[in-house]
């Protein structure tokens, strides 16, 4: 048996809540219910998955949720995991615990993923320090699919104001 | 001498703060015009010359990129993606390509994969030239920074013959590379180019790397070990030098590197001087990698890959699904994530810089009890960068 299959079982017997498959060679993914979250990612550095690379924000408009996408690297197997969980997009509803204190990198990528779709990571006490975006652009969310970037952009450069706001194919 | 109270109240009538924050402690904003931060900035609590307290602040360069992207066709991005990564803009189009390729299905023809290699590696001795060229300048070796920088400019022609451009080159592109090697006279210089560089790595020994004011300033300054590394994210040269062997290139291989023989330097204290070290090792291992490439030779075969849905690029999709492709970059780990929905643009594009994880909290705990003209050094020997941060 390959070395993924092996960990996904072993992962998979401490948490059956999760589903778990091998997408190929060195790269695996996790699906787990968004509650259990913390939970499964201790089972994951117990697991050797030591380093966390990033969190994904992926904002599925027509289904109305976003799929949180945690990396984990682990220097031991040499493989990449995908822990996938889904929340829903509205903004009073998209709310995650923190897992800094098991990843403490993942501060600072939570810090990202609420300056730029709104979701709000409780525990992380630096959610509301200011990060990469002015304080004028708070709150506006830039990277939500729904996000008026035309609209955002003719108010900010008036210069735009020459073109027509009916039209919607501009390509800039 | 005027005091500190008139002082404050000139400097706020100028409109300008100085804010001694108790009676010992003030408050010091650390660039973003400062030379040694490039485009980022420190916010400082200082007590005398000794760092109390350091805040990263971050979002000068940025310029939307990931957002950009999902309005551009999968081909274009290339042209916008790359800006991400100043000093090797070659690593953020390899690792979008490749995402891309994967997404395909594509098997990259050997001769695309040979030539991604060589311009990857060039990409990474062109890269820790411009580093130590830096390095040179914050210790206030100069000579050394004027060196690199000047055998720099021999690989910045090299690319300008093979890509057209100097800095940002748009030649690596999902299915291969843009164009082929334009002569053998091309390989040839990069030869002659690469052994140049390695004749002259004794002269940066001397003058840098063994120099006395290096050993004096980095020596035993912003420590960090191995579990602090891997908790906080750390990879690259400066993971390596805490000890841990990892390297992109050997534990998840891509193009022509399984067939490549090089070795991971590591070093186990952890300080500025270990992560200038390993990637002093490195530049060496880099040349000698494209020595062994250039003894290889191009395979023969197309350049990039043959698809009749390239036949008409403004209609070219992608099929559904996420890719994750890494390359190991001078910084570190270098990764892009890649959703498509099935279209003409992808649907979500997140590029993973590895100066995320150093610049922010790494940086953050490694001041504290630093000297101020200590926070250059330990910036540098990070290698930060801060365009990866901002995005």
């Amino acid at each position: 048996m390959a070395k993924e299959e092996v960990i996904v079982q072993k992962v998979l017997e401490k948490a059956p809540y999760a589903e778990g498959k091998v997408k190929r060679e060195r790269r695996i993914e996790f699906k787990v219910p968004a509650d259990r979250i913390r939970e499964f990612l201790m089972i994951m550095k117990e697991n050797n998955f030591e380093s966390m690379m990033q969190i994904t924000v992926v904002d599925w408009l027509k289904d109305g949720e976003f799929e949180l996408v945690y990396q984990l690297w682990s220097y031991t197997y040499a493989v990449h995991a995908f822990v996938k969980t889904r929340i829903p997009r509205d903004l009073d509803k998209a709310r995650m615990p923190t897992v800094k204190d098991i990843y403490p990198v993942a501060e600072t990528y939570e810090r990202d993923a609420h300056d730029f779709y709104g979701v709000y990571f409780e525990g992380n006490e630096k959610m509301e320090m200011p990060w990469i975006l002015d304080d004028a652009e708070q709150g506006l969310f830039p990277h939500r699919k729904d996000f008026d970037w035309l609209g955002y952009t003719k108010r900010k450069y008036k210069i735009l104001d020459r073109f027509d706001e009916d039209k919607d194919n501009y390509v800039i | 001498m005027v005091s500190q109270s008139e002082l404050v109240k000139e400097a706020r009538e100028n409109g300008m703060e100085l804010l001694p924050l108790d009676k010992d402690t003030y408050e010091l904003f650390f660039g973003p015009q400062h030379m040694a931060t490039e485009n980022f900035s420190i916010i400082l609590k200082m007590d005398g010359h000794r760092v109390v307290k350091a805040i990263a602040n971050p979002g000068f360069l940025h310029r939307g990129f990931e957002k950009l992207a999902e309005f551009r066709p999968w081909y274009t991005n290339i042209a916008l993606l790359l800006r991400i990564c100043v000093p090797e803009p070659d690593v953020p189009e390899a690792i979008y390509s490749m995402a891309v390729d994967e997404l395909m299905g594509w098997e990259v023809p050997e001769r695309a994969q040979w030539i991604r290699t060589v311009v990857l590696e060039m990409a990474r001795v062109s890269s820790y030239l411009f580093w130590t060229m830096g390095l040179g300048f914050k210790l206030g070796v100069y000579t050394a920074g004027q060196w690199a920088a000047a055998y720099r400019e021999r690989l910045m022609a090299l690319f300008e013959e093979l890509t057209g451009a100097r800095v940002y080159h748009i030649y690596t592109i999902p299915g291969g590379v843009r164009r082929d090697i334009p002569s053998d006279k091309w390989l040839r210089q990069l030869k002659d180019t690469v052994e140049y560089i390695k004749d002259k790595l004794k002269d940066f020994d001397n003058v840098l790397f063994e120099n006395y004011i290096t050993h004096r300033r980095m020596e035993g300054i912003g420590v960090m070990d191995k579990k602090f590394a891997l908790d906080e994210g750390v990879t690259g040269p400066n993971l390596r030098a805490t000890g841990v062997a990892a390297d992109v290139r050997k534990l998840d291989p891509y193009l022509f590197y399984p067939e490549l023989d090089f070795e991971i330097p590591v070093l186990k204290e952890g300080d500025a001087l270990a992560r200038a070290l390993v990637r002093r090792f490195e530049l060496e291992q880099d040349l000698y990698i494209l020595e062994q490439l250039l003894e290889m030779g191009p395979p023969s075969g197309a350049y990039k890959v043959q698809d009749p849905r390239l036949k008409a690029l403004p209609r070219f999709k992608v099929p559904a699904g996420e890719a994750y492709a890494h390359v190991e970059a001078t910084m570190g780990d270098f990764g892009a994530y890649v959703v498509s929905d099935g279209g003409s643009k992808p649907y979500r594009v997140q590029i993973r810089g590895p100066s995320i994880a150093h610049g922010i909290r790494v940086l953050e705990q490694l001041l504290v009890g630093a000297r101020i003209a200590d926070v250059p050094v330990i910036l540098m020997s990070l290698g930060n960068c801060p365009p990866d941060i901002d995005r």
